[in-house]
């Protein structure tokens, strides 16, 4: 029963598709039919794990998505185990893929076995900021200007944490190197978390992180924002600790590091080959979640900036983001050569 | 046929150090220096592959060595030792474990192929009927309640999805 | 006193009935999934996620931790039954648990682990409810490399164990470093050993190679034993069951030694997997039946599980004091503590003291209550065994293959498995150690990550793991116990150079 009626479905989509005319019935018909896998980029406990249950928690407690919701943990591989699985099912319209700018960054550092053209890029859900943070009690750096007076005075001395290698945190402690003519030592961990504490602890001078990471070093005193990379000052402005909001740290450009906006996006994907009034009901769909309370508890926590972006906007942004990238990437030396 | 203990250890210790050669070579890819920073991504898996090297090259000299090897079986059982004239493995030996193993790697390639729920129904109703002799509506009752129990436990109850391939995908179970 | 108060507070919020039936049936599901190979902590977990959103967060992470004591006590079930350690923190647990039952003393053996993980987890809570502040601190010392030295000291302890040709022990430690080598490198980025096969850049899970060696190549020797398992009859009284228990006190130096290693594991980034291999080992050396190791011997199941539940529950504290997972189980939790609107960090404790506290009065409550209801499952899986091997072994297979593809969705996982079987099997005979296998694959690369973060702080220099008491006194003693069944094999290779050598 169930079968024939999913085929007959999916061929009337098809055929009403192809014949161009009536595109906006068929995307209000398609719905899944089947279990739905949230596809994270990563293992469980991390940033973009957290948004992906985010979204699923959102998407159960609105009843937006009555199929069952699977979430598939495969990050592997720094997330290109989940890329790859969208490579594996190009068309499959029950599978949506979480990350963050590693869908399209991870194959112009890595050898992956994804392009990518593999993806269907969906949305940007909201952007996650970056802190460069220090432990004043440990290393005495209150300010972005003593920190890099410090790493003026101690070429390759200055040690800074992040995640992963290649990844947002290095990529942008390179972008300090080469605004401010100095020479630091970064140290990859697995996760920001672990970084965090790392500095927390009294070990590494500095790291940076998306603000959740280590606002609760920061309530307790082991951590300081010294800047954050936006053009402009986070808004924010409930006190968090020692009489300091959100809104209170400089911008990284105020406090003399020229490094404008770096911001993480929280992408949502799917295959290369999905049926385009899939692709559209879940554009629809996520554009629903960003609306529930869940999700904007979420930004709100997050000190995220709460911009959505899809369709002609996303792909303009990834377009620039891919050219951005790969000149840093040409600069620091990280660009493979891939076959395509 | 009769493979002797000696005779295993020396071909088990050359595949280890083939192993070995194989891990350094693949290694080199990633630099195995040591330099200001630290050791580069390869040094470790460098001297890995070779210490397996130097282990494999030891196990196999002492095998050489000795004329009868009569090692003790490390198993639960409380590790009798094995006669020195009992080989390895003998004919009969062989038989029962590749009787026993190949029809798993056969329900390995069927999972593979047509899913894992028809490989494991397959399996169960050769290993009840064929290996264990039980009677052809045993074991066909025997694979269903085995089927039935892994797709409500995986697929409905904990929505784990296993690999179902074609034909359960042709009539709509997914 | 403080501690007690607050405590005395947290059981009020935990002992309500409605916080006990969560228990139970927490406790319930996650034995389920425990025992179910192919599923684990983290898909009992991932279930019941979604149900905790419309929860109270004392309430959810009650069913998420009662769910988790459940499913360590059901991983050491089927370590002990059919050899298949569904955590890596039960490994220990088989080689002692595995050999016992099979001898027909099933119940004896899991009345052994359970009795002993419950009394380590209360110890373990008992820690963390008199240290909590000082813990949380502690847990903060530690940089790279004190990781390493907590690493190194689990490595030390336990290669001296095993016992056999130091070559085939050198060979087994360095299969299993490169197998926690392949996939991608956290310090570079770059992908290792990976012969450019996709499904490697994804690494070997652990779990597979346990799969694979453990289950598989147990299965293969017990056919070609001739099917031993068959003879046996286990005994089925509840009567073995209160025999077993009165057993107990016999062993308390064990179990104190076990929960203290246990303790120190958790409390340090060592976590339960090293906790429990440390504390065999070393249960090993002090034991005065230390030669009856390996084949059945009740402390070789009580050293392992005290130091395994122990550390996982010690472990508890710096997790929510810090934010950092000590596993996948623990991983998917917090997330689903930042999803409820907390934040693991420093200040959970003095935010919110309600939580903190009722969580871990639940941990008190919560063992318990998976303590009894899992001794009273004993006799049912007991009786599993008395089935004949013909019908368990194919069903065990099944297991297995269901299980090496769950672990990431992957058909080459199911291959590598069968392989690693063959491997298994073959080493088995051989009298390769396995155990050192395993405990570097686990260790391997955290252990590796560690050192090379602090060759990167320090600029490369070995000073670095001398420079603070905390990390010098830990390598010193790690040192120590590398060296010493060195020096005492070299001593025994020279004046014995026998052709029958005793392995375990």
């Amino acid at each position: 029963m169930k079968k024939t009626a999913s085929y007959l479905g999916l061929a009337a989509a098809i055929a009403v598709t192809a014949s161009v005319s009536a595109p906006d019935a068929a995307r209000a018909e398609w719905k899944p039919d089947r279990p739905v896998e949230i596809v994270v980029s990563a293992g469980p406990g991390g940033g973009t794990d957290i948004f992906a249950r985010v979204v699923q928690a959102a998407l159960t407690k609105n009843a937006l998505l009555t199929t069952p919701i699977l979430v598939l943990n495969k990050g592997g591989g720094s997330g290109s185990e989940a890329f790859n699985y969208a490579k594996d099912n190009p068309d499959s319209p029950y599978k949506i893929y979480f990350g963050t700018q590693d869908a399209y960054v991870l194959p112009l550092g890595t050898k992956v076995n994804y392009s990518f053209n593999d993806l269907t890029p969906v949305a940007s859900m909201v952007f996650d900021v970056f802190i460069l943070w220090s432990n004043p009690k440990a290393s005495g750096l209150n300010t972005a200007q003593e920190f890099i007076a410090k790493a003026k005075a101690n070429p390759g001395k200055v040690r800074v944490a992040g995640a992963k290698a290649k990844d947002a945190d290095e990529t942008v402690v390179t972008l300090i190197e080469r605004a401010t003519g100095t020479d630091l030592a970064y140290i990859p961990y697995k996760s920001g978390s672990e970084a965090a504490i790392q500095v927390a602890g009294g070990h590494i001078e500095a790291n940076t992180n998306n603000p959740s990471e280590s606002l609760e070093q920061w309530k307790a005193g082991n951590q300081k924002p010294l800047c954050v990379f936006t053009s402009a000052r986070l808004t924010d402005k409930t006190v968090v600790a020692d009489g300091m909001s959100w809104a209170d740290i400089p911008t990284c450009v105020e406090a003399g590091i020229d490094v404008k906006d770096f911001l993480q996006p929280r992408t949502v994907w799917m295959g290369a080959k999905v049926p385009p009034e899939a692709l559209a009901y879940y554009t629809d769909l996520m554009k629903k979640v960003t609306e529930t309370p869940e999700f904007k508890s979420y930004v709100e926590r997050n000190v995220q900036i709460n911009k959505m972006l899809v369709g002609q906007d996303f792909k303009t942004f990834l377009d620039q983001q891919i050219k951005t990238y790969a000149e840093i990437y040409k600069a620091n030396g990280w660009l493979v050569a891939t076959g395509q | 046929m009769k493979i002797s203990w000696k005779a295993m250890e020396v071909v088990t210790a050359a595949a280890t150090g083939l192993i070995g050669a194989v891990v350094c070579y693949g290694s080199l890819e990633n630099g195995i220096a040591w330099n200001s920073s630290g050791p580069e991504p390869g040094y470790f898996p460098f001297g890995i592959g070779c210490l397996i090297m130097l282990g494999s090259v030891g196990t196999m000299v002492q095998a050489l060595m000795k004329r009868s090897v009569a090692p003790v079986t490390a198993s639960a059982t409380g590790g009798e030792i094995v006669d020195d004239d009992e080989p390895f493995m003998d004919t009969r030996g062989f038989r029962t474990v590749a009787l026993f193993f190949l029809p798993i790697v056969a329900m390995a390639a069927i999972s593979v192929w047509l899913g894992l729920y028809i490989g494991m129904a397959l399996y169960i109703f050769y290993a009840m009927r064929v290996s264990a002799g039980f009677r052809t509506s045993t074991s066909l009752l025997t694979a269903a309640i085995v089927v039935a129990v892994n797709f409500i436990v995986f697929e409905k109850l904990f929505m784990v999805p296993l690999l179902k391939g074609p034909i359960l995908e042709y009539f709509g179970i997914y | 006193m403080g501690n007690f108060g607050q405590l005395m507070d947290g059981f009020a919020i935990a002992l309500t009935t409605h916080h006990i039936l969560i228990m139970v049936f927490g406790v319930l599901l996650g034995l389920v999934v425990g025992v179910l190979p192919g599923l684990g902590a983290p898909n009992g977990v991932s279930l019941l996620m979604p149900l905790t959103f419309t929860m109270e967060p004392i309430s959810a992470i009650i069913l998420l931790t009662s769910m988790y004591w459940g499913a360590l006590f059901g991983g050491s079930t089927t370590s002990i039954l059919f050899n298949i350690p569904g955590e890596p923190s039960s490994v220990a647990t088989t080689f002692d648990g595995h050999p016992m039952a099979k001898q027909g003393q099933a119940v004896r053996a899991l009345t052994l682990a359970f009795a002993s993980a419950g009394i380590g987890a209360l110890i373990g809570v008992l820690v963390i409810t008199l240290m909590s502040g000082w813990v949380a601190n502690f847990a903060l010392r530690f940089g790279s490399p004190e990781y390493f030295a907590v690493y190194f000291l689990a490595f030390a302890s336990f290669i001296g164990m095993a016992g056999g040709s130091p070559f085939k022990t050198l060979v087994s430690i360095m299969l299993g470093l490169a197998a926690g080598t392949i996939g991608m490198d956290t310090i570079s980025g770059e992908g290792r050993l990976t012969f450019g096969i996709n499904e490697l850049t994804a690494g070997i899970s652990f779990l597979i190679v346990v799969i694979g060696l453990f289950g598989i190549g147990e299965l293969l020797v017990t056919i070609d034993e001739g099917y031993k398992f068959e003879g046996v009859k286990a005994k089925l009284s509840l009567r073995e069951i209160f025999r077993t228990l009165a057993e107990m006190p016999r062993y308390w130096v064990t179990i104190l030694r076990s929960a203290l290693i246990g303790c120190w594991m958790g409390i340090t980034p060592g976590g339960p997997t090293a906790a429990s291999f440390m504390s065999y080992a070393l249960g090993r050396r002090f034991s005065k039946r230390g030669w009856n190791f390996g084949k059945g011997e009740p402390e070789g199941i009580i050293s392992p599980e005290t130091a395994d539940h122990s550390a996982g529950s010690c472990a508890l504290l710096p997790m929510l004091a810090l934010g950092v997972p000590g596993s996948a189980t623990a991983a998917v939790m917090m997330g689903g503590l930042m999803i409820w609107g907390l934040s693991p960090g420093p200040m959970l404790f003095t935010s919110q003291p309600d939580f903190v506290w009722g969580l871990i009065a639940s941990m008190y409550a919560g063992n318990l209550i998976a303590v009894v209801l899992v001794l009273a499952t004993v006799p049912l899986f007991a009786f599993i065994l008395r089935a004949p091997f013909s019908v368990v072994g194919p069903l065990i297979a099944i297991i297995c293959v269901i299980g090496a593809y769950t672990v990431a969705n992957h058909v080459f996982d199911i291959w590598l498995a069968l392989v690693f079987g063959l491997v298994g099997y073959v080493f088995k005979k051989l009298s390769y150690p396995l155990a050192p296998f395993v405990l570097a694959v686990v260790l391997g690369d955290k252990a590796e990550d560690a050192f090379r973060q602090s060759m990167l702080s320090s600029g490369g220099t070995l000073r670095v793991f001398f420079e603070t008491p905390l990390v010098a006194t830990m390598m010193t003693i790690g040192i120590f116990l590398l060296l010493l069944p060195l020096i005492t094999r070299v001593f025994g290779a020279v004046f014995n150079s026998g052709t029958k050598r005793g392995v375990a």
